[in-house]
């Protein structure tokens, strides 16, 4: 196969690794605002803080995996704080007062990074078994971004499996269409929405786990990356997974493929599409109106 | 007569006191006073759609930075511009985004509201970055020049470089700004607004167009940022993409209006007077913004979510309690 060929995948590739991982971080958003009507502003600090706790963790460890199982969890004990004290507390005064609320926890969180890591690019590497290329057919393929596509749908089958083949996913799910009726049968509905809320910034943990290696570590991140997936959400429509999949997808092809051809275009190509999309349907692609 | 000359006295002394501030503080603090009073006007103008309308808007920048960069790019350009021109197509500049954007918006409230705006900000200061040889990219335009407020044959006084005089314009231009709006709130139309916020339903049936007023209260919103913004870019002889359109400016006044208060319509006035007192005090021991805007939002929205506006009110209630009480305890 020929140069321009291979281009072409390994870009493919590359675009469709960055959108998984978007995937996870948008899904993550979703699977909050879905459930408990919360559209989760800190979510990309959330995302951001993961990868500085994996950071620590490959510092104190000198293990990549074991990054991968802690650091998302710490990220979600830090979430599930964040909703049992903070969120709950202003659910009465509606969406206003959440969004400005988590505003202010996103910004907490960035400044608190800074405070405690500074604001240099920390460099985490790639764990020597997922260095390198495979060879599929006549093409190479990194391994990292294959490793990066093959968690994302891991994690997306485990979410899938826990929302719709458990006890637990059940009353999720039905505390999500009567709540006040799933609480008077006796199931405590704020602890399953705390757990819901620590699944969703687990999910944006393990992007940020996961993207640590490729970007380095940055308090810019929660901009860079965090604001991609909020435009995912809002694109793909607010509370809709099938939605976000499509969308993440479209946008690391177009970032990945707009770098290649046009750099310095490549963010205007990603926000116009989202307008435009908006411009048609006001509630994203797949969004419900409210 | 006495009474009428009793409700003016306040106004009265506080114009004078106006007046005089260059006198009392100093030039140094001219910087301090201006930006006090755009960031007072950009706030009210962002409560009429958060406070009056009940839309929360994440991307009031925009309006900002489209009055910034109008006035900049029309002085840069066109010569010999005098100032009220210049001023007007600040405005001109952001009615017509608005007039652009109003159409996608109005429709949807709430969250999708909110994000659209961050979004479509985002897209302006994206295109305000790239677009190198019209808005100057990431430095923006500097040094243009600054026309003298004047009226033809009569007088005329020099804004560049002379603080006091530029302080004596934005407080006569903002002051107006903010007693259209007073005005504005206060006609038949504005409580509209208000009963769009409480249920929009109910203002559907009696016969108002619910889209159609929240348009025109976005666009006069958007009209008000650009009087703000148009005068902080010539106060500041400068337009940046992240002075004026980043996401930090559509927060800022989110914080005044919340700090103030968004129930009242001198709210985000109080709240901007405070933040600008905040910034003065901890930045000089810090340079954690996001830090202290984080604490802010927070204390805020959990403690007092209705400003310092509402946390007076409470305090007069209790105080009225307390007299009551002691005067029956008397009898």
């Amino acid at each position: 196969m020929d140069v321009t060929a291979s281009m072409y995948a390994a870009q493919a590739i590359h675009g469709i690794a960055f959108g998984m991982v978007l995937f996870l971080i948008a899904a993550g958003l979703n699977v909050i605002f879905g459930m408990m009507g919360i559209l989760n502003l800190a979510h990309g600090a959330f995302f951001m803080l993961a990868a500085y706790f994996c950071y620590s963790v490959v510092a104190m460890t000198g293990s990549f995996w074991a990054a991968l199982l802690i650091a998302p969890v710490l990220t979600a004990l830090v979430g599930v704080f964040v909703e049992r004290f903070f969120i709950r507390k202003v659910q009465i005064m509606g969406a206003m007062g959440e969004l400005i609320l988590t505003l202010g926890v996103a910004m907490l969180i960035l400044g608190g990074v800074k405070f405690f890591w500074g604001t240099e690019n920390l460099p985490i590497s790639v764990p020597p078994v997922l260095e390198g290329m495979v060879h599929i057919g006549a093409l190479d393929y990194p391994i990292y971004r294959i490793f990066m596509i093959v968690l994302a749908l891991v994690v997306l089958a485990i979410m899938t499996l826990l929302l719709y083949k458990t006890r637990l996913g059940k009353i999720v799910r039905a505390a999500v269409s009567d709540r006040e009726m799933v609480n008077a049968l006796g199931i405590n509905v704020p602890l399953v929405f705390m757990f819901v809320f620590g699944i969703g910034v687990w999910m944006a943990g393990i992007g940020g786990v996961v993207i640590a290696p490729i970007l380095t570590v940055f308090p810019g991140l929660a901009d860079q990356v965090g604001m991609y997936a909020f435009i995912v959400v809002v694109t793909g429509g607010l509370g809709s997974l099938k939605g976000a999949f499509i969308v993440s997808i479209i946008f690391g092809l177009l970032s990945s493929f707009g770098i290649q051809f046009f750099s310095q275009l490549a963010p205007v190509l990603i926000v116009g599409f989202m307008a435009f999309v908006l411009a048609i349907k006001p509630h994203g692609l797949f969004g419900v109106k409210e | 007569m006495i009474d009428k000359m009793k409700r003016w006295l306040p106004w009265a002394a506080l114009i004078i006191a106006l007046a005089f501030v260059p006198k009392i503080f100093g030039i140094y603090y001219m910087n301090f006073f201006i930006t006090f009073a755009v960031f007072a006007v950009f706030s009210v103008s962002l409560n009429l759609l958060l406070g009056y309308t009940g839309l929360l808007s994440f991307g009031h920048a925009m309006y900002f930075g489209a009055g910034g960069y109008g006035t900049a790019l029309a002085l840069k350009y066109i010569w010999n511009l005098p100032l009220l021109p210049a001023l007007s197509i600040g405005i001109l500049s952001a009615v017509l985004l608005a007039l652009i954007v109003c159409p996608l918006v109005v429709r949807v409230g709430g969250t999708a509201f909110a994000m659209m705006h961050m979004a479509f900000a985002q897209l302006l200061y994206v295109i305000a970055l790239k677009s190198r040889f019209i808005t100057g990219g990431e430095d923006g335009l500097a040094n243009f020049r600054i026309p003298p407020f004047s009226i033809p044959g009569v007088v005329s006084f020099p804004l560049e470089g002379a603080p006091a005089n530029f302080y004596y314009f934005a407080i006569i231009v903002l002051g107006a700004s903010l007693w259209l709006m007073w005005f504005f709130t206060k006609t038949p139309f504005g409580q509209i607004q208000v009963g769009i916020r409480d249920n929009a339903k109910r203002i559907d049936y009696l016969g108002f167009k619910v889209t159609h007023a929240k348009a025109v209260v976005y666009i006069v919103s958007a009209a008000f940022a650009g009087v703000a913004g148009s005068v902080y870019a010539m106060f500041q002889n400068v337009v940046a993409p992240d002075g004026y359109l980043g996401l930090l400016v559509s927060f800022t006044p989110i914080i005044n209006t919340m700090l103030g208060g968004i129930a009242s319509f001198f709210g985000p006035v109080w709240g901007t007077a405070i933040y600008a007192l905040i910034e003065e005090i901890i930045f000089r021991y810090t340079d954690r913004v996001e830090l202290v805007i984080g604490i802010i939002f927070v204390l805020v929205i959990m403690y007092a979510p209705l400003g310092f506006s509402g946390l007076m009110l409470k305090l007069k209630f209790k105080w009225m309690m307390f007299k009551n009480k002691r005067m029956r305890q008397a009898a």
